[in-house]
């Protein structure tokens, strides 16, 4: 039993690893084919976006908030440091690109910061509104045009691969930033598990009165999430860029509640206080997972919205009957507790 | 009121006690709405909004055309909008409205479609079967996210979450990612029918307002939903059945919604599992301008009336002046960004400092109550 619960980990990460288990286990016996070096790489390479995307709402999700902004938030600032790049005819090199469109990210971000924290308004209300904002400034002020062609820098990257393989079923490639995106989740690992500023999203997430009594400068902090979710976003935004091998500003734009789903597939709360880097991997990569599976048995793709939304009732249903029964089945007069429980139930 | 009520004795004095009486409810009626902040303050940006663009473009926004289009515009955006009013009011949110829509949409289009291959008469007298049925679909999928929220207990952003997917996921496997042609040309016809100057379309979206108004505010279901929003502990405890409250709240909402796939289709005999994609968030704005807490206790109808319109008025207004729909998008996030902030100014300087960071109002009021108890302790 307390290896089990230990299996299951806080936030569920080892049924969700579980399902994935299963999900692998049983398409490779459907279909041979399924079980290749090939179809692993191009679902790494296909979970590469969402997975940095996924990521940065994690952040947010964690201390308690929510935001719609930023696939704008991403595809903009990418889309500006692009156009920025073709219109001065200057290939500045990719760490200057990626320097700035991290940059916009993180002054985007601020804006969201700024508003959510200044004036303590609810995120998803702020978030509806910058996404507004974001989009049309960067369709009127930055461009409407679709660019084909990426500044030299970022096209050669666009072909870099780390692996290439020659196995049964043909070459498979592993792109490069499919390491970009597990650095990313190292680092944001590292972060909520050692750093003051990790520690402290739960805390604010968990009880933001208590976290302010606890001394953990709220405002300061949320500031600061937002910015990094921006940055974070913004590298996303580039990532995508490159492995599209073009500049769209439409793109991205739309998908922002697909992330958040895989983010609590991922056993994230909604509430905040909750989350864990490698359950939203688990939660992005089972996304992936079955939408390639899907297309090897001859599903239609059109059944991924459907089959993620099932997934979803099932994943957050089966956490929300769990802690009915818990709740029920422990008869102490902690009000505290079973108010938090009711409201849980009932909100 | 009562001697006014009693027999009047001449035909004159009554008169003069029968004016008397309605200037008295006019007033009163029109001295509450103007308390309810979501009301006064749309009315305002709505007048100013509407001033502004007949002033700049008299000729083309003031238009028999333009302003005919604002109304044929408004209902689809405003109905959903409020339905998701009704769910904000319990403290829920419901982002599968959209989808609910088009999946009614779509199942009128196909069972017309159906009906009317071997014989388009048959079809056409199908129409209100056809309408029912689309209803039906509507307050179904609305019952199956009541269910999820109030049974399985699961939080309604992602009970709703997770149904949007659900059905926009079935509507495009239904549809195959096309759009389909196809529905009642009585539903057309009267799509482009109006009575004088105003759109039938418009008729029905005040109506079903007024509907919405009179079960808010004057239904014990209205008040069971309020109460519900405001403190849904204290409505356990007060006898409230949360559990049907909240189904029947999520219900209405569906049904709404399957409503709003029958005016998708009065507009355009055409459905499709993708239609109206940005109105999803564009109706939780349209709700919170409205005065709607997203936290739940409070909102109006009317409020959320006035915003449909008002945004739809700066639509079309940015349309004449040429602007493009992206400056629109512009300037719709600073109106809710800006509106938000002039509210929390407004409302809350007096407590400053005593407000968490929480978006969420019931964790809020708990962790209030319980650092004042602890407060109380420690003196």
């Amino acid at each position: 039993m307390q290896l089990l619960r230990k299996f299951r980990g806080a936030n569920n990460e080892g049924s969700l690893a579980l399902i994935l288990l299963v999900v692998v286990l049983g398409m490779s016996l459907l279909n041979p084919v399924f079980f290749s070096v090939n179809t692993a790489f191009s679902i790494l390479r296909a979970a590469t976006v969402p997975m940095i995307l996924a990521l940065a709402v994690l952040l947010v999700i964690i201390s308690g908030g929510i935001d719609v902004s930023f696939p704008v938030v991403a595809i903009g600032s990418a889309y500006t440091a692009v156009t920025i790049c073709l219109k001065t005819g200057f290939d500045p090199g990719l760490p200057a690109i990626f320097g700035m469109a991290i940059v916009i990210g993180g002054l985007l971000g601020l804006v969201n910061g700024f508003v959510i924290a200044k004036f303590r308004l609810p995120t998803l209300i702020v978030t509806l509104g910058t996404q507004g904002i974001f989009f049309g400034a960067m369709l009127v002020y930055v461009g409407t045009r679709y660019y084909p062609t990426l500044p030299d820098s970022m096209a050669a990257l666009s072909a870099v691969n780390v692996v290439e393989l020659t196995t049964s079923a043909g070459r498979a490639y592993l792109h490069v930033l499919v390491l970009l995106s597990i650095a990313i989740a190292l680092i944001i690992w590292a972060v909520l598990k050692y750093t003051m500023f990790g520690r402290s999203l739960y805390a604010i997430g968990g009880d933001a009165e208590g976290a302010r009594r606890a001394g953990i400068r709220v405002v300061r902090t949320q500031l600061w999430i937002y910015v990094l979710v921006g940055m974070v976003a913004a590298i996303g935004g580039v990532a995508y860029v490159v492995m599209s091998r073009s500049a769209n500003p439409q793109d991205l734009v739309g998908g922002e509640l697909d992330i958040i789903a895989a983010v609590v597939l991922g056993g994230a709360s909604i509430f905040g206080g909750r989350g864990s880097v490698l359950g939203t991997v688990l939660g992005v990569l089972l996304i992936q997972v079955i939408n390639n599976s899907l297309l090897l048995v001859g599903v239609p793709s059109a059944w991924l919205r459907a089959a993620v939304g099932l997934l979803l009732i099932l994943g957050v249903g089966a956490q929300a009957v769990s802690a009915r029964r818990s709740a029920q089945r422990i008869h102490t007069v902690d009000t505290g507790e079973a108010v938090r429980l009711e409201l849980e139930k009932v909100s | 009121m009562k001697t006014e009520q009693a027999q009047p004795q001449a035909a004159e004095n009554s008169l003069a006690a029968m004016n008397n009486r309605i200037g008295r409810v006019v007033t009163e009626a029109v001295g509450r709405t103007l308390r309810d902040r979501g009301v006064s303050r749309m009315l305002i940006a709505l007048v100013v909004a509407f001033g502004f663009f007949a002033i700049m473009r008299p000729r083309i926004f003031l238009g028999p055309i333009n302003l005919q289009n604002i109304m044929v515009a408004a209902p689809e955006v405003g109905v959903i909008a409020i339905a998701m009013m009704l769910a904000m009011l319990t403290g829920g949110i419901d982002l599968s409205l959209v989808s609910i829509a088009n999946l009614s949409a779509v199942t009128m289009s196909t069972l017309f479609t159906a009906m009317a291959a071997s014989n388009p008469a048959f079809g056409e007298s199908m129409t209100v079967p056809i309408i029912l049925i689309g209803l039906v679909v509507g307050a179904a999928c609305g019952l199956l996210n009541g269910l999820l929220i109030s049974l399985v207990g699961i939080t309604p952003i992602l009970a709703t979450l997770a149904t949007m997917q659900i059905l926009n996921g079935l509507a495009v496997v239904w549809t195959g990612g096309k759009t389909l042609y196809g529905a009642p040309a009585a539903l057309t016809t009267f799509g482009k029918t109006a009575i004088g100057p105003v759109p039938m379309l418009f008729i029905v979206f005040v109506l079903v307002a007024i509907v919405i108004a009179t079960v808010v505010r004057s239904t014990a279901l209205g008040r069971k939903l309020e109460l519900q929003g405001a403190n849904p502990v204290a409505a356990r405890f007060s006898g409230i059945p949360s559990r049907s409250v909240l189904i029947s709240s999520y219900t209405i909402g569906g049904l709404l919604a399957g409503l709003a796939g029958v005016l998708f289709l009065c507009r355009n005999p055409t459905a499709s599992a993708d239609y109206g994609a940005s109105y999803v968030l564009l109706v939780i704005v349209i709700a919170v301008l409205g005065g709607t807490n997203p936290n739940g206790g409070f909102a109006t109808v009317a409020g959320v009336v006035l915003a449909t319109l008002t945004l739809q008025v700066v639509a079309s207004g940015f349309t004449a002046l040429r602007l493009s729909p992206y400056q629109y998008s512009i300037a719709q996030g600073v109106i809710l960004v800006v509106v938000m902030i002039l509210d929390t100014i407004q409302w809350s300087r007096p407590k400053w400092r005593k407000r968490g960071v929480t978006t969420d109002s019931a964790s809020l009021q708990t962790t209030q109550v319980g650092t004042i108890k602890k407060d109380k302790e420690q003196e």
